[in-house]
């Protein structure tokens, strides 16, 4: 059973670093392209620059990924709130609404720069930032989940003569767990994405800024910057394999993470 | 069994409007019915002829448009905050995030019935709807005829004076549910609180009631109330007697015109 689950992940995984290495060779050596390893390097010798650079990146890393974090933080409890309101009272879903998708339009490449000169503090930034981009999909997918609940369990809550807070605390809120974290999941990788385009706009520490930096010094730089948008991709997925643990530790009925069907 | 001569639902002309976009659907029309203390009635009858809504009507969960209706001498809204009712739908309606054992006592928490007392009851529970080895078991680990065992349980744990059954078994095949109202029976007999069981298939309602209420679509009205005389304890080889087909025969002479 584990064998089937994770020998195609590793024979993909083989698979596209051979392609990459490949191609690599084939931009240098064959079509002896100008600047050939800017545009994809050899993985040995980003393998090389690595251990000299990891402290580095381990330091800026933690900062974005903790700015990120707290950001993330504050946009799940502000859309989870929102979400709960809006169950409540159509009132304030027709209110809010429409402003938390029409701000949704607004670019986070022009915004970010808007924030950052109204609060001039890139930590306070990249964590509004981060926050903005959560509490929209962590929002949407609550308030579904908030509805998801069987009319049935609600009668039946009804029929205990259960007050409403009650209702909400052991059925509608346990029911929109699921629904919650498929919003988390799409927020988590995107938060750290929208902290590193903060930290692109003029910030002193930070993925985005050691990015930004070896860009600058040009081919020279080349293997470590590369180094530093593997590791921004890498964040986003740890980001992302985080959220999925919490939510089998604390979900774990979802029919997904079932291991037995029903039995007779 | 022990049926006393109390009245413990009384419904008088009680009908049922539905406003629909253009049109207006009578789904009760002057619907009046006596049950007493301890009886067990079904209330029979095709779709669309409002069993569920009379029902409805007796849980609370909806008003009549006209009418009256009494629970043990008050109004349905007081038998319900008193939780005098055991609810079973047609589906289980189990929580899958609560493990079979929570589910049973989500009634006992809404009580306010502490931790202790909650496991007692809910050993005796389990016990009665012979589901013991699955108290730890979350609800889709189970079949759909123990699911709706788990349902009974559950209603039952508040010791309900009136348990309230909306076509428990109509989702099971017709094996399991030949058992299930074997083993409903063999439970009332301990508990024995007053019971509305509504279904549209004929021998279920005459195998367990004392009484059929027959009730005709469109409108939905009562259109006649059939006296059991099986004696109980019941037992599965009267489904094979020659008044049991009587019954039958008899209770379907009584639609009018479906």
């Amino acid at each position: 059973m584990l064998m089937n689950r994770v020998a195609p992940v590793i024979v993909w995984a083989v698979s596209i670093l051979i392609v990459w290495q490949c191609l690599s060779w084939v931009f240098l050596e064959v079509l002896e392209l100008p600047l050939a390893q800017s545009k994809l390097p050899y993985l040995h010798e980003l393998a090389r620059t690595f251990p000299d650079y990891a402290d580095v990146l381990l330091a800026e890393g933690a900062v974005t990924f903790s700015n990120a974090a707290l950001g993330f933080l504050f946009g799940t409890i502000a859309g989870v709130f929102l979400a709960i309101m809006m169950s409540i009272s159509k009132w304030v879903e027709q209110l809010t609404f429409p402003y938390a998708v029409a701000s949704q339009m607004i670019p986070i490449l022009g915004l970010a720069p808007i924030v950052y000169g109204i609060v001039h503090d890139d930590q306070i930034s990249r964590i509004l930032i981060a926050a903005y981009i959560t509490f929209f999909p962590v929002a949407l997918n609550m308030l579904r989940g908030l509805r998801s609940a069987d009319p049935s369990a609600v009668e039946l809550m009804y029929s205990y003569a259960a007050k409403p807070w009650v209702i909400y605390w052991k059925l509608r809120l346990p029911a929109a767990l699921p629904g919650l974290f498929s919003g988390l999941k799409i927020a988590a990788p995107l938060a750290v994405t929208g902290a590193i385009l903060v930290e692109l706009m003029g910030a002193t520490e930070g993925i985005g800024v050691i990015m930004l930096r070896n860009l600058y010094y040009g081919p020279s730089h080349n293997y470590m910057f590369w180094l530093t948008v593997i590791t921004g991709a890498f964040l986003g997925i740890v980001s992302y394999l985080l959220i999925t643990l919490f939510e089998r530790i604390l979900t774990p009925w979802q029919p997904e993470f079932r291991k037995t069907g029903g039995e007779d | 069994m022990t049926t006393t001569q109390v009245p413990e639902i009384e419904l008088d002309h009680v009908s049922m409007r539905y406003q629909t976009d253009k049109s207006e659907v009578l789904a009760l029309e002057e619907v009046t019915v006596d049950i007493r203390k301890g009886e067990f009635v079904s209330l029979l009858g095709p779709s669309g002829c409002g069993k569920t809504t009379l029902l409805r009507i007796m849980a609370d969960l909806i008003q009549p448009t006209n009418g009256e209706i009494k629970i043990a001498g008050g109004t349905a809204k007081e038998a319900r905050l008193a939780q005098k009712y055991g609810i079973v739908f047609q589906s289980p309606v189990l929580y899958d995030w609560r493990k079979i054992k929570k589910n049973i006592t989500l009634p006992l928490e809404m009580m306010g019935i502490g931790k202790e007392e909650r496991e007692k009851r809910v050993d005796s529970l389990l016990e009665l709807v012979g589901l013991t080895d699955f108290k730890e078991k979350y609800p889709w680990q189970l079949s759909g005829g123990m699911q709706q065992r788990v349902a009974i349980a559950r209603a039952l744990a508040i010791e309900p004076e009136i348990l309230l059954m909306d076509e428990p078994f109509s989702a099971l095949d017709e094996f399991s549910r030949e058992r299930l109202n074997e083993e409903l029976l063999s439970i009332w007999s301990k508990v024995s609180n007053t019971v509305v069981f509504v279904t549209h298939s004929i021998s279920e309602a005459i195998f367990l009631s004392d009484r059929v209420f027959v009730l005709s679509p469109h409108p939905g009205r009562l259109s006649a109330v059939v006296e059991i005389p099986l004696p109980r304890p019941r037992t599965k080889e009267m489904r094979n007697r020659k008044e049991f087909y009587e019954l039958i025969s008899e209770i379907r002479d009584s639609f009018e015109g479906v």
